[in-house]
């Protein structure tokens, strides 16, 4: 008999209508419509629960940290034993050969069709001496993985780009997951952040297992349905930003007043992520929201980019981004009435609320 | 122009209930246009090639939609009128607002010449717009499909292949 999602939620004691609200807000976390509830409902109660191999490289656990602390209660419960965590060092209960044994029993039981979930990255120096798992280094664990996996999750900055330990000089040569020479060809979504928001995490997750499927990515390959808006775009501040009040050094009244922090080098009109609307612990509040300026952490070569506290003057990092597809490239000049409108159209269309799609247009 | 002294809004708030679309447009223009040369002075992030124009507000419902053109930014711009339930709320709060063309996320502000009004993003910065002509050409396109046409549904294969193109 197989087991399903739900069968693993009941052993653990969820109830059924605790698990029906779970359905529910996951549907409206990936701005679905309610309709989609009964159906995540159903494919939970009927697939066979799919293994996620949860591998480390070089990283600080924030990931981990942030996902296991999933704003929702429930996700707590519903998300680990969703998962089926097998192998994951930071709350497996295995250790030292019981636990690499593990990886093994995965990748050759479930050959094609596990989720293979990277937190790290690894360094290729020194033929990757640097990150040393169960005595082999870690590039070799995650190519053998690799190989035999369903897709691959990027975790983190440090997945998606390198993070910190890819900033200049980088004497690791720490690579990040869709860079490593000779890894199998995988579908990756990457899902920056540092650490990504525990919502977006767990609804990455659920739709994979649910739809089973890869969410729409963009040509960076992150899931739309989360990075496709600046943090400047959805900002509470915004409105001072466009009326031209900005704070000009901590504290003053400025700042007391809550105005924008744009001069004291917010990166919130570069950033492309989910936390002015889905925030952070439990939609309490954003760095923006306490304070602080967006520091970017979500991308690529963050790091590398100056002070957090350097205002954004490139007019090129900061006026060419229209959308997150055609960063790196220069976006044409709007000229014309005909190209004017359709411009127009879209911009519109990407205002629209992110839930507030048909049905039917979502696949 | 009524003004109301709202006590509950915090010394000094004042809510301008607007009676006018010709009124609210030419008193945007001539905030912005200070605003423009005053704390906007010098900032990175103007486009040179335009200038500050609005667009529409003509009642619709409770408010006064409309598009206010910068040289740093395009919003979709809600005025109140007497009837709007949203000025009640502090500036940074957000708000749902049903359009034909669907949902949007209005983010409530508050200057001081215009009282309160709420506000939804097009585009910042403005750089991508040649000229003023391709900006009002966007924002005017921008509000007539906000205001009348409902959104494009997308239509499955299936149902393409069985002709059933009608919306739901």
């Amino acid at each position: 008999m197989i087991e399903t999602f739900y069968d693993v939620m009941r052993r653990q004691g969820i109830t059924r209508r605790s698990f029906l609200k779970f359905c529910s807000l996951t549907a409206a976390s990936l701005g679905l419509s309610p309709a989609f509830a009964p159906k995540i409902a159903h494919a939970m109660e009927t697939k066979p629960r799919i293994p996620v191999l949860w591998l480390h490289g070089l990283e600080c656990t924030c990931c981990s940290e942030s996902f296991i602390r999933s704003g929702h209660p429930l996700a707590k419960d519903v998300i680990l034993s969703m998962l089926s965590l097998d192998y994951d060092d930071t709350i497996m209960a295995a250790a030292g050969h019981n636990a690499e044994a593990i990886v093994t029993e995965i990748v050759e039981k479930y050959k094609g069709n596990y989720i293979l979930a990277v937190e790290g990255n690894p360094p290729l120096a020194e033929d990757g001496m640097y990150c040393i798992i169960g005595g082999k280094p870690f590039v070799e664990q995650l190519k053998y993985a690799a190989e035999s996996c369903k897709a691959i999750i990027s975790w983190g900055s440090c997945a998606s780009w390198g993070c910190v330990q890819a900033a200049k000089p980088n004497p690791t040569r720490a690579t990040p997951v869709h860079k490593v020479p000779g890894l199998a060809d995988k579908p990756i979504i990457k899902v920056p952040g540092c650490p990504p928001i525990a919502e977006v995490m767990t609804a990455v997750v659920a739709y994979l297992l649910t739809f089973d499927k890869l969410p729409t990515l963009d040509k960076q390959g992150r899931p739309q349905m989360f990075y496709s808006q600046r943090i400047h775009d959805k900002c509470y501040r915004r409105p001072h930003f466009d009326a031209g009040q900005f704070v000009e050094q901590w504290d003053d009244e400025a700042a007391r007043q809550g105005h924008c922090l744009y001069k004291m080098g917010c990166k919130g009109p570069t950033t492309y992520n989910a936390c002015s609307t889905v925030k952070w612990n439990e939609g309490t509040s954003f760095p923006i929201q306490s304070g602080h300026g967006c520091i970017g952490c979500s991308e690529d070569g963050f790091w590398d980019k100056g002070s957090f506290y350097d205002r954004l003057t490139g007019i090129n990092q900061f006026g060419i981004e229209a959308n997150a597809d055609v960063v790196g490239g220069t976006a044409a000049a709007i000229v014309g009435a005909g190209v004017a409108a359709h411009a127009g159209l879209t911009a519109l269309s990407r205002a629209k609320q992110a839930g507030d799609k048909q049905p039917g247009a979502q696949q | 122009m009524r003004r109301a002294e709202a006590g509950l809004f915090g010394a000094g708030r004042v809510i301008m209930y607007w009676q006018d679309g010709e009124q609210i447009r030419r008193t945007l223009e001539v905030v912005f246009n200070d605003i423009l040369t005053t704390r906007m002075h010098d900032m990175p992030v103007l486009n040179p090639a335009l200038a500050v124009r609005a667009l529409g507000f003509e009642p619709y419902d409770a408010d006064w939609p409309g598009v206010l053109i910068t040289p740093w930014f395009m919003n979709v711009l809600l005025l109140p009128s007497a009837e709007s339930r949203w000025v009640t709320q502090a500036p940074g709060s957000k708000f749902e607002q049903a359009f034909p063309y669907g949902s949007f996320e209005f983010t409530v502000a508050d200057e001081a010449q215009l009282g309160r009004y709420a506000q939804c993003s097009l585009f910042s910065p403005m750089f991508e717009f040649a000229d003023q002509a391709a900006a009002e050409a966007a924002a005017d396109s921008a509000l007539q499909a906000l205001l009348t046409s409902p959104a494009p549904r997308a239509i499955s294969r299936r149902d393409l292949l069985r002709g059933n193109l009608a919306r739901p």
